[in-house]
């Protein structure tokens, strides 16, 4: 066997470890080892004239491999192998000794710390005599990006990183692009049109060369790891050709049926062939296949009839799409918390009592009421209206335990929209209390209160039920005086709590990444990853990863499309070779390794175990299970493992 | 009952067909009355097969052996090998074939049950017989009756049969191609594992006293290992882990080659040979019983492998040996395995 | 170590994520613990073999402790699961033969249990003391 030239490095970490641990000795007793070229200590080995000590020591005693005594491999194994690197021998062959946190930091009694460095460090100089020179494992990625969800962040990130020259495939579930921001009628705190901020986003998306918009479709499953995933799509059929559909509105004149148009919330019904909203993209009808009579010229065929374009084609078929993409962005959004879960409050089911998108649809331009503020229920003008804050939310016990971080800012947003539309009208807003941190937004509350007198309470409210004379009677208590409030008031407003959407849950089962308790999407660090999923090449943007407004929700989708176009801007990516190998001759095809393999890294090829190099990530599941060691991770073989048992034995 | 003719013309047949191109039976022995493995390749050797409860040798080690002569001449097979199995037998070819060792359109499988019996334990039987080596021995659904140079001797079946017989309870091979004799799947006549819980009862230092006696008895002499049809590796781990011979090794460097066991039959190393075995047939053994019957120093093989059995059955509820498809027990987990033990 | 003041060896396979981060925390928090626990960094305690055990104490461990991220935590999503299944085995067939209970010992401590990491090296070392030198399995020459 070829005679290794190990050279060994022990740091005193200033006092850190000298203090307890004998350094000199265990420099010098190191220095003994059969594989040991040369060996010594230093006050920091991770300063530079330490590191650049090690350089020299390579280069003058030809060293092949280094260990390097000091503190945890978390904090300067990186710095070591680098420093290696540079000396000119593989970073591979260069081992911590943690002889800091597991030693010098824990024990106090002088001779037994030194003997256990000893022992670590003797363990250390076995591993190494026993590495394989490795170099990374490039793998080549496909430069295509995959946007999940089509609202704003989505919307946003498909654009950032089609800009930039990426190819984007955007897929959403609805048949239009948009998502919640459509429904909403201004946005705060400047209180501009939310369709005039997003509609030219839509078109952009819409002509942009970059990206392919498939609508009506679902992500059904994902292979493949970072860099290389292979997403199947199901696409519904929509049963109109977008090409030639002439958005006449002919189809939609003749048919018979009539469902909830849930758009506007059910405020308003549409028919099942429909259009979303006028600025739909794609521009086009959808027919609803669950609400048509049958797809079928007998039973109905009206609207095919009447399409004078000819693009309604009732022979469209459910289509699966396989897309290649390098990385995922998820941004599949927020639900609102349901009415129905709200029993104080009527669970839904108390007339003129909505949540807040419907109150949206009330204000806006293009909803039910042609932005006329009517109740629902007579469609007469709501003198008194009150809004309640933290509906679902704060509220541990009974509902979530989370803040959805918007509901202040909108319900000041809704009292003041009221207040424009019926300058004669009184708001009351109950609240626990005020979170109106960011960009002017303290001070939009502030006007809220002052340039459009909406009285704020704070105080929770009870209970509410219809009264005789069709109003909405509001119990609560103001805290502040400490009394009583009782209001008829002729609307109330839900500001409800946001809750991960249902495509957000299918996409974490789909994409296999982690979800925190409340069911958003998790992050791989709270606050050095927050776009980052804890599965490499899959990225977080928007309230699926936790409730945020529209600008955080902008900045966290562009944050996303930068890491994904920092992942993407090379032609490979990087991957440790540390992983799993075979030894042909002793694997006999039992397949244990295959099925221990979490990452489903291994296969059979005529009759042998073969790795995956860019699944495998060198857990060594596999080489524990293995019955005839036919199987370990590199630099972490059974031999080497044998050698260190007996190291650590030594004393 | 099964009548052996039977056995032999369902061999001659597959053989005269050209279906299979051998069929690994058991023929007389050549001394004594045991029966010993065979393989039989022609029509008109069929008749040289037999059924008794001599049969003991579990013959999936015959069909490892088949596999590993074909692998090693490079020879693809003309046809599927036929093989005579007992309930034993079968189920080791069941966890062969779980392991994807061979194909199971690779061998025919001909049943046989051991119905109400088993085999017999010929130290049980030389003690009731007064040492005379009987030539012959069958049995009449009760006895066995074994000849014996002063005349013929019945023994009652429970007295003289193998002890993993009594505990077993599936004495009719359920994967089968054709099958003879009836199924007593479940039958009872020792409780299981009564062995193992007998041995059990005994505390620590008592089970240390015992195990020391026979891990230093042992010879290494690796007679468990040759005859275990799971021990199908052509290099054991006990042997060498990581080192690959080559024409250019030095007869130094395989001197030196790390083992995790060292050569010598010591205590330490045979105890922890035999632990590494059991550890191995944890969930693959099917308890046939050959490496305790082949020990030529005694030693109660059955009581470690049994133990992994149980825990294998018990903690895990993995059945060794009973389906073809299912995942192997230590490359698998429930998300409720037990952890009490774990802090 | 001197025969007088027995002091037991223990082979501590610690997984790389989460309990040997954790007893990295034990050091940045300065908690003290006994010196017994020598340990060797695995990826993860799904890879530790059954043979590394009963080879830690052929050669004369007095005690090992396999150490690895709680049920649920894996950084590999499920080794833990497969080694609490093949350690289980190993723990069984151990007493099985008569070598004591506390001998072998697994712990699941995550990168944040520092302390929880230096009580099972405490305990660990407090249950081995009294049973005396490992001799059981220990090879003559090791």
């Amino acid at each position: 066997m070829s005679e290794k030239r190990t050279g060994v490095f022990v740091c005193h970490c200033g006092n850190n470890i000298a203090a307890t641990v004998d350094v000199k000795k265990v420099a010098e007793t190191m220095a003994q080892e059969g594989t040991v070229a040369f060996s010594k200590d230093y006050v920091y080995m991770c300063s530079d004239p330490g590191q650049s000590s090690v350089i020299e020591a390579i280069k003058e005693h030809r060293l092949d491999s280094v260990v390097v005594s000091c503190c945890s491999p978390n904090l300067h194994e990186g710095t070591f192998r680098e420093n290696a690197e540079r000396a000119g021998i593989s970073g591979f062959t260069c081992e911590i000794a943690n002889i800091r946190e597991q030693c010098a930091w824990v024990h106090k009694d002088r001779t037994e710390a030194t003997e256990k460095a000893i022992k670590i460090s003797r363990s250390a100089i076995r591993r190494v005599a026993g590495n394989k020179k490795l170099d990374p494992i490039a793998v080549p990625v496909t430069r295509r990006a995959m946007v999940i969800g089509g609202g704003i962040a989505g919307i946003q990130a498909a654009l950032d990183m089609a800009n930039a020259g990426l190819d984007v495939v955007l897929v959403e579930k609805l048949a239009t692009i948009g998502g919640h921001i459509l429904q909403l009628s201004e946005t705060f705190p400047t209180l501009d049109c939310s369709q005039c901020i997003l509609s030219p986003k839509m078109v952009e998306v819409s002509r942009h060369p970059k990206i392919k918009l498939l609508t009506y479709s679902e992500v059904k499953e994902v292979s493949g790891s970072v860099g290389n995933f292979e997403v199947k799509i199901l696409k519904k059929p929509t049963f109109v050709d977008a090409e030639t559909c002439k958005l006449c509105d002919d189809c939609a004149q003749v048919c018979p049926q009539v469902v909830s148009n849930e758009h506007d919330l059910g405020l308003t019904a549409r028919r099942a062939i429909h259009i979303p909203f006028a600025q739909a993209i794609p521009a086009s009808y959808t027919l609803d296949e669950e609400a048509c009579l049958g797809l079928n010229p007998i039973r109905c065929g009206k609207c095919k009839d009447v399409c004078e374009a000819g693009a309604i084609n009732y022979d469209m078929r459910p289509e699966t799409i396989t897309e290649n993409v390098g990385a995922i962005v998820v941004a599949t959004g927020f639900d609102l918390y349901p009415q129905e879960k709200i029993l104080e409050y009527g669970a839904g089911n108390v007339a003129d009592v909505l949540d807040g998108l419907q109150f949206e649809r009330l204000c806006s331009a293009s909803g039910p009421t042609q932005g006329h503020v009517k109740r629902p229920s007579d469609r007469t003008e709501p003198k008194e209206v009150v809004f309640i804050q933290c509906v679902g939310s704060r509220d541990p016990a009974q509902h979530c335990a989370y803040c959805s971080k918007i509901c202040c800012m909108y319900t000041a947003k809704h009292a003041r929209l009221y207040k424009h539309h019926v300058p004669d009208g009184k708001a009351y807003v109950f609240y626990i209390d005020i979170r109106s941190g960011g960009k002017n937004y303290e001070e939009f509350v502030q006007r809220a209160m002052e340039e459009d007198e909406t009285v704020y309470l704070r105080g929770r409210v009870s209970k509410l039920h219809r009264t005789k004379d069709g109003k909405v009677r509001v119990m609560g208590v103001d805290t502040l005086t400490g009394q009583n409030v009782e209001i008829d008031a002729d609307m109330v407003v839900l500001a409800l709590a946001m809750q991960p959407s249902q495509g957000t849950a299918d996409a974490a089962r789909t994409l296999k990444i982690g979800r925190d308790k409340d069911g958003f999407l998790a992050e791989a660090h709270p606050k050095l990853k927050p776009v980052e999923s804890v599965t490499g090449g899959i990225y977080l943007a928007g309230c699926a990863q936790g409730p945020k407004d529209i600008p955080e929700t902008v900045s966290q989708a562009s944050a996303a499309a930068s890491k994904v176009l920092a992942l993407l801007s090379k032609p490979t990516l990087s991957h440790a070779p540390t992983i799993a190998t075979v030894r042909n001759s002793h694997c006999t095809g039992c397949e244990m390794c295959v099925t221990a393999c979490p990452y489903d890294a291994i296969h059979l090829e005529n009759g042998k175990a073969v790795v995956n190099e860019v699944l495998c990530e060198g857990c060594g599941s596999c080489s524990a299970t293995c019955l005839r060691a036919a199987i370990s991770v590199r630099n972490t073989s059974p031999m080497q493992v044998h050698e260190m048992i007996e190291a650590c034995l030594s004393l | 009952m099964i009548n052996v003719q039977d056995i032999r013309d369902t061999a001659r047949d597959l053989l005269a067909k050209g279906e299979v191109r051998a069929v690994i039976g058991w023929r007389a022995g050549s001394r004594g009355m045991a029966a010993e493995p065979c393989v039989v390749t022609k029509p008109e050797e069929a008749d040289s097969l037999v059924w008794d409860p001599t049969c003991y040798h579990n013959l999936a080690l015959q069909l490892v052996n088949d596999r590993k002569d074909l692998v090693h001449s490079k020879k693809t097979a003309t046809a599927p090998i036929g093989i005579v199995a007992k309930g034993c037998d079968a189920r080791a070819i069941v966890v062969l074939l779980q392991e994807h060792y061979f194909k199971r359109e690779d061998v025919y499988i001909i049943g046989v049950s051991c119905e109400n019996s088993g085999v017999l334990d010929e130290r049980k039987v030389k003690a009731q017989v007064g040492g005379f080596a009987p030539s012959a021995a069958a049995f009449d659904g009760d006895n066995f009756s074994v000849k014996t140079a002063k005349g013929d001797k019945k023994l009652a079946g429970r007295e003289v049969m193998a002890d993993r017989c009594l505990e077993c309870r599936t004495p009719f091979p359920k994967e089968n191609n054709t099958a003879f004799g009836d199924d007593k799947t479940g039958r009872e006549f020792d409780a299981q594992f009564a062995a193992l819980a007998r041995f059990e009862a005994n505390d620590e230092a008592a089970r240390w006293e015992f195990w020391q006696r026979q891990f230093d008895r042992c010879i290494r002499c690796f007679a468990c290992r040759s005859v275990c049809p799971m021990c199908f590796c052509d290099e054991c781990v006990v042997d060498s882990i990581e080192m690959k011979i080559a024409p250019e090794t030095t007869a130094e460097e395989k001197a030196n080659r790390i083992r995790w066991i060292e050569r010598s039959a010591v205590r330490s190393e045979n105890a922890t040979y035999h632990m590494t075995r059991a550890l191995h047939l944890a969930g693959r053994c099917v308890d046939c019983g050959e490496c305790e019957r082949v020990c030529p120093v005694n030693i109660p093989l059955r009581l470690l492998n049994t133990k992994m059995e149980r825990e294998a059955r018990e903690a895990f509820g993995f059945d060794p040996g009973a389906s073809i498809g299912g995942p192997s027990l230590v490359a698998s987990f429930r998300d409720d395995d037990p952890g009490e033990f774990i802090r | 170590m001197s025969e007088q003041t027995y002091e037991p060896k223990i082979v501590a396979f610690l997984c790389k994520w989460c309990s040997s981060a954790g007893s990295d925390l034990a050091g940045v928090s300065r908690i003290q613990y006994p010196a017994n626990a020598t340990p060797i960094q695995v990826p993860c305690s799904g890879s530790v073999s059954p043979m590394y055990i009963l080879s830690a104490l052929k050669k004369g461990a007095d005690g090992v402790l396999v150490s690895g991220c709680h049920i649920g935590d894996c950084h590999y999503l499920e080794g833990n699961y497969l080694a609490r299944r093949k350690l289980h085995l190993v723990k069984e067939l151990l007493q099985f033969v008569g070598i004591e209970e506390n001998r072998f010992r697994m712990s699941w401590v995550s990168a944040a249990e520092g302390a929880k990491f230096a009580e099972v090296v405490k305990e660990f070392v407090d249950d081995l003391r009294p049973m005396g030198p490992q001799e059981k399995l220990k090879a003559k020459r090791a």
